[in-house]
């Protein structure tokens, strides 16, 4: 038999479901959230950490003057070498279009049935490949726009354009999706007839037999190979040693990671907050049964114990209905994110640890947060309880003249806004509920918007449309003749460039640079300087570097020398300054002579083009290159590249995809969980001031007076949430943009609040608070004066 | 029974303190049928809830039985108060919730004086003795004000306390209704419980053994 205590518990809850829904709701809100990221970090965790280390990724990567079988044995013999594999590399262009290119990446596997590093599956097709096939990577279809069986006109540097055959799709998990990257990665068998004409680069990938993990052991292990190699006679132009153990998109991870803890814990604070408010609402309402139940011999304690009973079952109603959508949202959310990240979701179980998390915040969280309120309501004296009328609520002289001094609004208004000011704690709790949410969903925006700002202006920065790469150095005049055939091209400037390799500490060449060689002069770049200055006319050995160049190795300042290998020299260039750019590429800035003599180019050749076409939108630009393509094909003049900025942009945007899916989960929580908190919050002022409407109905009042003042309520309890909500949002926004910008582009975003987002957040919020108040405005108008008057 | 020494009690409110009692002192012996009258702000209340430990006094002590109420905490108070006293309000302040049997039952749950198999029959003799048996399973607010009072006056002795405390428990009643109802104290007073009454009803003093009359705060007769 139940006692009648845990009867009343029973019978408050399923009596009044409207208000139990409320809480079960807050409350469920916090366990959602909750069970979406722990579910979402559970099955994304092991598929990105599990899946990308199953591939076997390479310690390190030797580029050599060539390869053979015998030399992969020899280097699998050599000290500290765990194993290695030849995968030469062939650089082409896809056709995807008339007159569209877009870079390619073809790896020579050995064996397709005995791969030992950075390993694929085959996904779909064929496997292996034929000589005349390729495999594409399952992401590259879209971006190759062809599908299984179609055929593929390639263009390799130095030979006739080729055709193959699109035999089948892989998946490379320790590759990134190639509609981020905006390139085709493929795989083609050893005997392949891409290979013919030796167009390939011979590398030689290795991991190392111990210590997999250590960068500094990597490196020995690799240089001393590198000298073995040597000895033997061979020429290693360059070896590679990537972050060890981390994906290629271990940076957006990272980032993504931080935004959903970030956002979690501020969402869960806002849960919480809504689930303190509503409690203090619960137990508000109670106060009168609180009275009675001690009058007849309720200890504190057994009040207290009651009440945070009620809570505990609220709290399992709130995991049932926060649970089952939590499970489905992290599933959902971990699909998409594996998509973004190239790998696939297992069907891993939701782990022991996040069954403990879940618990402690639908179990415990809730009652720990009651705890304050459930601990002063049931320690009201039985007299204050009891009383006829309660204590009148205090409201401080200057406001109350405040009030006052608006003596143009109605008086029931006046009223109505004096009680929502007197109840000083409740008012907190709503407002401070409110600013948490809204400056949850401003700070989500104002990041999202600093990344576009900041992506925005630094290709803003770069005043040219097109960036095209010629096979091989070309006479000034002829290029110069060939843009004149072309209406859409405005002008154009000829950089020197190359892509040598930055040596770094003990001489060994390690990841490919740009080495740009610009006019001082030059109105087509204007970079933001992070440091020192940029390149002046008359400089020599000089050079500007970019953030990129600084995370490869983070010793150079300015003032220190970057050196770079190139055709078989190192070159020094003394840093002037530290460029902020957010491209990933590496890149060096050294004055035109400096460049052409490391290059061997002459003043009279270009290599390299930064062209403005006339018109600046996407089918202008398009129609450019299609031209500048058609063009230098019939002159004769092999493009290895061609690049519209709107692309680049494009490409760095799309890295953020899943950046902004965090954050617009985030701003849709906090819209969902505020709308539910203001609701409640005017449902009980209209709860507690039943008797005040009572009153003002039995002296004329009219309905439509009474729900208007409510509504007014929620309107003036959301702007002044507003008002503390922008002041929140300010530094929140400052760390968490600082935050991301460095885990993602090694440099902040800078400081930038959306105005946007500030304005949106107003509108959002007084639009919020008009839905809210709907239910309680026509509770308050819907009452009886007999029904109010009497209310207890 | 209950003894007040020089009892006095002080409210803070915004126009200044008020004195609700001063210097009172008053004994009750146990099976009165006591009667406090006075006008309207006397103190009438104020001294019934110092005697339910409800409220503490500002200066001196309260004593019932052996208890010195003040130096109690609250919630040795709260303990004492569900055992040795049983309070009827004016507004009878019945759980909406409960029925009326749950409602007299509650006392003997949070007192745990009585075994939980006994609870329900015993509450059922209690509202069978205040004339309101068929209404055992109803909720309060189907019942008539009279029929509320009655089982509010059966939870008062749910956990059979010497002591009832009523505070107008006839203010919100008809006249019969309210007769009935102190017809019924005065049976409980006969039965041996001691009876404290506070009314301004001058008809409500029939029946009673003892009248105190405060005025301003003090005991006058």
């Amino acid at each position: 038999m139940i006692a009648p205590r845990w009867r009343k518990v029973l019978r408050d809850t399923f009596g009044q479901r409207g208000r139990s829904l409320l809480a079960v709701l807050a409350m469920a809100a916090g366990v959602f959230e909750i069970t979406t990221m722990v579910h979402e970090y559970a099955l994304l965790e092991p598929a990105l950490h599990g899946m990308y280390a199953r591939t076997r990724p390479a310690s390190a990567t030797l580029l050599v003057d060539r390869v053979s079988d015998a030399l992969v044995d020899s280097v699998r013999c050599m000290p500290g070498v765990g194993d290695a594999e030849a995968r030469p590399v062939i650089v082409a262009r896809v056709r995807v279009g008339p007159d569209e290119w877009v870079p390619a990446r073809l790896q020579v596997v050995r064996d397709f049935g005995a791969q030992r590093l950075d390993t694929f599956e085959p996904d779909h097709g064929a496997w292996p490949p034929g000589p005349d096939d390729v495999l594409l990577e399952r992401t590259a279809l879209r971006v190759a726009k062809v599908g299984i069986g179609a055929t593929l006109a390639l263009r390799i540097e130095g030979t006739a354009d080729r055709s193959v055959r699109v035999a089948g799709t892989v998946h490379a998990a320790g590759l990134p999706p190639a509609w981020m990257e905006h390139m085709v990665p493929g795989f083609v068998a050893w005997n392949s007839s891409l290979r013919e004409g030796g167009v390939e680069s011979a590398q030689i990938r290795m991991v190392v037999a111990d210590h997999p993990l250590e960068e500094g052991h990597i490196r020995e292990v690799a240089d001393s190979v590198r000298t073995r190699l040597e000895r033997l006679g061979h020429t290693v132009t360059r070896v590679t040693v990537p972050p060890p153990g981390r994906h290629p998109h271990a940076d957006q991870m990272e980032a993504f990671l931080f935004l959903l803890l970030a956002f979690g814990i501020l969402s869960f604070a806002l849960s919480a907050v809504l689930v303190a408010s509503m409690m203090h609402a619960l137990m508000a309402e109670q106060v009168r049964q609180v009275g009675m139940m001690k009058a007849i011999g309720a200890t504190d304690r057994q009040v207290a114990g009651l009440y945070l009973g009620q809570i505990a079952l609220l709290a399992a109603g709130a995991l049932i209905v926060g649970v089952p959508p939590g499970l489905l949202a992290g599933r959902t959310f971990a699909v998409f994110a594996a998509g973004v990240l190239n790998t696939d979701v297992s069907g891993a179980p939701f782990p022991l640890w996040g069954v403990a998390v879940v618990a402690f915040i639908g179990f415990v969280v809730p009652p720990l947060v009651a705890l304050g309120p459930v601990r002063r309501a049931a320690r009201i004296p039985v007299r204050e309880a009891l009383a006829d009328d309660p204590p009148a609520p205090r409201l401080g002289g200057r406001r109350m003249r405040g009030l006052e001094g608006l003596a143009w609004l109605p008086r029931p208004l006046r009223l109505t806004l004096r009680a929502t000011f007197s109840r000083r704690l409740r008012l907190a709790l709503t407002v401070g509920m409110l600013a948490v949410g809204g400056a949850t969903f401003m700070s989500a925006l104002n990041v999202s918007s600093a990344w576009l700002r900041a992506v925005n202006d630094d290709f803003g920065r770069r005043h040219y449309d097109l960036a095209v790469g010629l096979d091989q150095p070309q006479p000034v005049a002829a290029v110069a003749a060939a843009l004149a055939a072309v209406p859409e091209v405005e002008r154009a400037e000829y950089w020197p460039a190359a892509s040598p390799y930055l040596v770094g500490p003990g001489g060994v060449a390690t990841r490919t640079v740009s080495l740009v060689g610009p006019d001082p002069g030059s109105r087509l770049l204007d970079l933001a300087l992070a440091r020192g200055r940029w390149l002046a006319p008359g400089d020599r050995h000089t050079a500007v570097v970019n953030g990129a160049v600084l995370a490869l190795d983070p010793d150079l300042a300015v003032g220190d020398s970057v050196r770079v290998r190139l055709r078989g020299r190192t070159e020094a260039f003394q840093i002037v300054g530290i460029a902020r750019e957010l491209t990933p590429m590496a890149s060096v800035y050294a004055p035109r002579a400096d460049v052409l003599a490391a290059t061997g180019q002459h003043d009279d050749e270009a290599r390299s083009l930064r062209i403005v076409t006339r018109a600046h939108d996407d089918a202008g630009e398009r129609a450019a290159a299609r031209a500048l393509e058609r063009e230098f094909e019939r002159r004769e003049l092999p493009v290895t590249g061609l690049m519209r900025m709107r692309d680049a942009r494009q490409g760095i945007l799309d890295h953020l995809v899943i950046i902004w899916s965090v954050l617009a989960a985030a701003a849709l929580v906090v819209v969902v969980v505020g709308g539910l908190g203001l609701t409640s919050m005017l449902t009980l002022g209209v709860v507690q001031r039943t008797r005040e409407i009572g009153i003002l109905a039995a002296i004329g009042a009219t309905p439509t007076a009474i729900a208007r003042d409510v509504w007014i309520e929620a309107l003036v309890i959301g702007a002044l949430s507003w008002v503390v909500a922008v002041a929140l949002a300010a530094p929140l926004s400052w760390g968490l943009e600082t935050a991301c910008g460095n885990i993602f582009f090694k440099t902040g975003l800078g400081f930038h609040v959306s105005p946007l987002a500030t304005g949106g957040w107003l509108a959002l919020v007084l639009v919020l608070a008009s839905i809210s108040s709907f239910l309680p405005a026509r509770r308050a108008a819907r009452l009886t004066v007999r029904e109010a008057l009497s209310h207890a | 029974m209950i003894r007040l020494r020089s009892v006095t009690k002080t409210f803070e409110t915004p126009a200044g303190a008020f004195a609700a009692l001063r210097g009172v002192d008053l004994d009750i012996a146990a099976g009165e049928f006591t009667a406090i009258v006075g006008r309207s702000g006397s103190g009438k209340s104020t001294l019934l809830n110092l005697m339910a430990g409800i409220d503490r006094p500002s200066a001196g002590t309260v004593a019932v039985g052996e208890a010195t109420l003040d130096t109690l905490s609250n919630d040795r108070l709260a303990s004492w108060r569900g055992r040795a006293v049983g309070i009827v309000f004016q507004f009878f302040q019945l759980l909406p919730t409960l029925t009326a049997a749950e409602n007299v039952m509650l006392p003997m749950d949070f007192a745990g004086t009585i075994r939980p198999a006994e609870r329900r029959r015993r509450a059922l003799e209690l509202l069978a003795r205040v004339d309101v048996p068929e209404q055992a399973d109803k909720l309060p607010a189907t019942l008539s004000g009279g029929q509320q009072q009655r089982v509010a006056i059966a939870r008062a002795l749910a956990n059979d306390p010497p002591i009832l405390l009523a505070d107008e428990p006839t203010g919100n009643l008809d006249s019969a209704t309210g007769a009935d109802i102190l017809r019924l104290l005065g049976e409980l007073s006969a039965a041996g419980k001691t009876v404290v009454l506070v009314t301004h009803e001058r008809g409500a003093l029939d029946g009673t053994t003892r009248t105190v009359t405060l005025a301003d705060g003090r005991v006058v007769s």
